[in-house]
């Protein structure tokens, strides 16, 4: 295995793997049992007390059912469905605390008094639970002062009314005001930071904090402006309403996951026997509502990762992205690398894993066919690269060493001659050996041209290709060359098929004349020669264009040859050029 | 007449300074890189600055840069460039809209001692000295289309000459042929390309060149 800093987290089966991830409550059913009971045991002794006050019996129930049933249900709902969060729990601590809100001004001695630590208690859940869902977990200091501070006044104005009469909530609603505004401003906070795929599934969530962040401040404005707050006023069955909100908006996000679930049968289905490695990451992609996620496919023998291209990838952990091992027969052979928040639907990115990993093997041996390609792709083109620069050295040490000594021999020589103008004999003698080294000097410099051509290295490619024109047997025109440089490997492979090209036309093609032309486009340049002649050229015959093939290939592009018998000889190379 | 020259290979600077200085021109300065050249050239500039077209660093292209700056920044100085191989191309770039004090010459042609220095002084009096092997190949390339043709083959040596940058006194001298004789040749050449024939020496060798570049 690899070094990556996932392997060594790797977990040991898919079903393990976000179970371990993410850490719930894990409280077994029978506490989560008892749990719902006593809530409702509350509800009932809250009930049997208010009653007795002779508080409306609509009016205790209506509370009852919006403080604590409605997050009673839900909550166990979430816990059984959801174990790994914390929500379930949260919603059901929601739901025992929440009725206990009606003990206010109950006779029973002592029981006056809960609802001054309850009615706080109460406010820390929903709000820990509305910041933190669908995790249950808090997701930054931030996160845990808001819900401290909630808390804390609300604690505080509690204790206050009861000693000195609600006139003191003229303060405290300020101070509420205040948080609440800082509360909503937190919420859009986190939907705007959440990734498109998070923000999903926060939806539901993040109205239903919406209307409990209102539901705070309204509180406050009541109380600022008069308006009656009491136990049956439209303002509390409104307050109500929203409070119920939060656990409707949970179960909405569960039935949506319970959805995306039943989508993974569909996502077998797309994927049929044997899918490709796009085809599979596209299916992927929809069924987990994605459009970021890849998969990094394991290839053993090249001890690392690839993507569906082939081409050698590194997992690097980054914020919002997270990775999931796809195992077959007990072997890691991928990983999805997904968006952070899918981390939420433990369920669904296992069951979409292991859909993964029943279909995936076909795909991998594409993939690894394709690693192989571009690795061979990778040593033709270092090996056409060493060959280059072993040439372009070779030629400097010609042109530094040999052809400079020479041009030196013949100023030598030229003085010499030139001194000698008594001695003709000797004069002539001289200058016939000047001329002698002054050819060989030629040949050495068809030479070093032959080995390298250094015009193209160090005055491009428009410069080399004027003199090749010029010098070709049949006019030449030359299109679209420029000054401006490309990458050495590219200006010389374009520099030698204009020239085996117009070889073949002085050689074969008869033609009256050829174009020559080069276009830059994005990423690419292309190459193409064209004559007039009679055609009937292939690369496959001409060793010539055969090389030539080859080196454009180890570039990563291709070279094509058109030549229909008597129609003339188009050669097009396409050249990846960064 | 001042020279200033920049060549990297001390052998054949040393010798192309002696060459110099023994047919009385005056080195003004030497240097082994294109910077220092256009340090010298600034602080007093030459007649002719002679750049061999591969220095250090990367010995590519500095010495053409150079040139081409001289060129561009002391008109008055002319440029000869030396090299061991020679690009229509270049030729073109060096020349740029003048061919007046600008020369491009194989190295090699250093040792042919009365062509050089002829050379040097062409440039250094607003002339040009362009390779021969330039000249040809472009009048090979004109005569696989057919203007060319009409020339007579003595026609065709004088256009060569004209194009490498010789007056016409330098021409006569070269076949041994009067001064009257050799404009009688030029006048006729020109007509049968339609080039016209005003103007000096140099602006005949851009005329010529690009007429045979096409």
């Amino acid at each position: 295995m690899g070094t990556s800093p996932w392997v060594s987290s790797e977990p040991s089966s898919d079903a393990e793997v976000i179970a371990a991830r993410r850490q719930g409550w894990g409280a077994s059913g029978s506490i989560r049992l008892g749990l719902l009971a006593f809530g409702l045991l509350v509800g009932a002794a809250v009930y049997i007390d208010a009653s007795s006050r002779g508080v409306p019996p609509e009016l205790s129930l209506s509370v009852l059912a919006g403080y604590s049933w409605a997050y009673l249900v839900a909550g166990s709902i979430a816990w059984y469905a959801r174990p790994d969060s914390r929500i379930g729990g949260l919603m059901t601590a929601v739901g025992i605390t929440g009725p206990m809100l009606l003990f206010f001004g109950s006779q029973v001695p002592g029981l006056g008094l809960l609802p001054l630590v309850a009615v706080p208690l109460m406010n820390l859940f929903l709000i820990w639970l509305v910041l933190s869902y669908p995790s249950g977990r808090l997701g930054s200091w931030l996160d845990v002062a808001t819900v401290g501070a909630v808390t804390g006044v609300v604690a505080v104005a509690n204790l206050l009314v009861r000693l000195f009469g609600p006139e003191v909530l003229d303060y405290g609603a300020w101070v509420m005001l205040t948080i609440s505004t800082f509360l909503l401003g937190l919420i859009v906070h986190h939907a705007v930071k959440a990734s498109t795929t998070a923000r999903a599934g926060l939806a539901p969530m993040l109205v239903a904090g919406v209307l409990v962040a209102i539901l705070f401040s309204g509180e406050s404005v009541a109380w600022l402006l008069g308006i009656n707050t009491d136990l049956g006023s439209p303002f509390r069955w409104a307050m109500l309403i929203a409070r119920v909100a939060v656990p409707v908006a949970v179960l909405v996000g569960l039935l949506r996951q319970r959805i995306a679930r039943a989508a993974v049968a569909d996502l077998l289905v797309d994927l049929g026997v044997n899918p490709g490695p796009v085809d599979l990451q596209a299916a992927v992609s929809r069924a987990l509502r994605d459009p970021s996620v890849r998969l990094a496919y394991w290839l053993p023998e090249f001890d690392s990762y690839a993507d569906v291209d082939g081409q050698k990838i590194e997992l690097e952990s980054s914020p919002g992205r997270s990775s999931t091992a796809v195992k077959r027969d007990e072997q890691t052979v991928a990983m999805l690398v997904h968006d952070s928040a899918l981390e939420d639907e433990p369920r669904l990115l296992a069951s979409v894993v292991s859909a993964i990993g029943m279909t995936i093997e076909n795909a991998q041996l594409q993939v690894e066919l394709r690693a192989r390609l571009e690795e061979l792709r990778g040593s033709r083109a270092r090996i056409l690269q060493a060959e280059q620069s072993e040439r372009r050295r070779l030629e400097r040490d010609l042109h530094d060493g040999a052809q400079q000594r020479l041009i030196a021999l013949t100023l030598e020589l030229g003085e010499l001659g030139d001194r000698l103008d008594g001695d003709s004999e000797m004069r002539t003698r001289i200058d016939s050996a000047r001329q002698e080294v002054t050819a060989s000097l030629a040949e050495l410099r068809d030479l070093a041209h032959g080995i390298h051509p250094a015009a193209v290295s160090d005055h491009g490619l428009a410069v080399a290709l004027e003199s090749v024109a010029t010098r070709a047997t049949v006019p030449v025109e030359v299109i679209g060359a420029t000054q401006d440089r490309m990458p050495e490997p590219v200006e010389l492979a374009a520099f030698f098929i204009v020239c085996e090209a117009l070889t073949n036309v002085a050689r074969h093609a008869e033609a009256t004349s050829a174009v020559v032309e080069l276009e830059r486009k994005p990423g690419v340049v292309v190459v193409e020669v064209r004559d007039d002649g009679v055609g009937g050229a292939s690369a496959d015959t001409g060793s010539g264009l055969r090389g030539l093939a080859d080196r454009v290939e180890a570039l990563g592009g291709r070279l094509q040859v058109w030549s229909p018998e008597g129609r003339g000889t188009r050669l097009r190379a396409e050249i990846p050029c960064g | 007449m001042r020279v200033m020259i920049a060549e990297d290979n001390v052998l054949l600077r040393e010798g192309v300074v002696r060459l110099l200085t023994e047919n009385g021109i005056d080195v003004a300065g030497t240097s082994g890189n294109a910077d220092k050249l256009l340090v010298l050239v600034d602080d007093d500039p030459p007649d002719v600055a002679i750049v061999d077209i591969r220095l250090p660093p990367t010995h590519t292209d500095e010495g053409m840069k150079a040139a081409l700056k001289i060129r561009a920044e002391y008109p008055d100085v002319g440029v000869l460039v030396l090299s061991q191989y020679v690009e229509v191309g270049l030729a073109m770039q060096l020349l740029g809209d003048s061919a007046a004090g600008a020369g491009y010459l194989l190295k090699d042609r250093v040792s042919n001692v009365k062509d050089f220095m002829d050379a040097v002084a062409r440039v250094a009096d607003r002339g040009s000295a362009i390779d021969p092997t330039i000249v040809s190949a472009l009048i090979a390339k004109q005569r696989k289309r057919d203007p060319l043709d009409r020339l007579t083959p003595r026609e065709r040596e004088v256009l060569a000459l004209m194009a490498e940058g010789r007056s016409n006194q330098g021409i006569a001298d070269r076949f041994v042929i009067t001064l009257r004789a050799v404009e009688k040749y030029v006048s006729s050449i020109f007509s049968k390309l339609d080039l016209s024939t005003t103007g000096s020496d140099s602006k005949r060798v851009l005329a010529v060149l690009l007429y045979l570049r096409g």
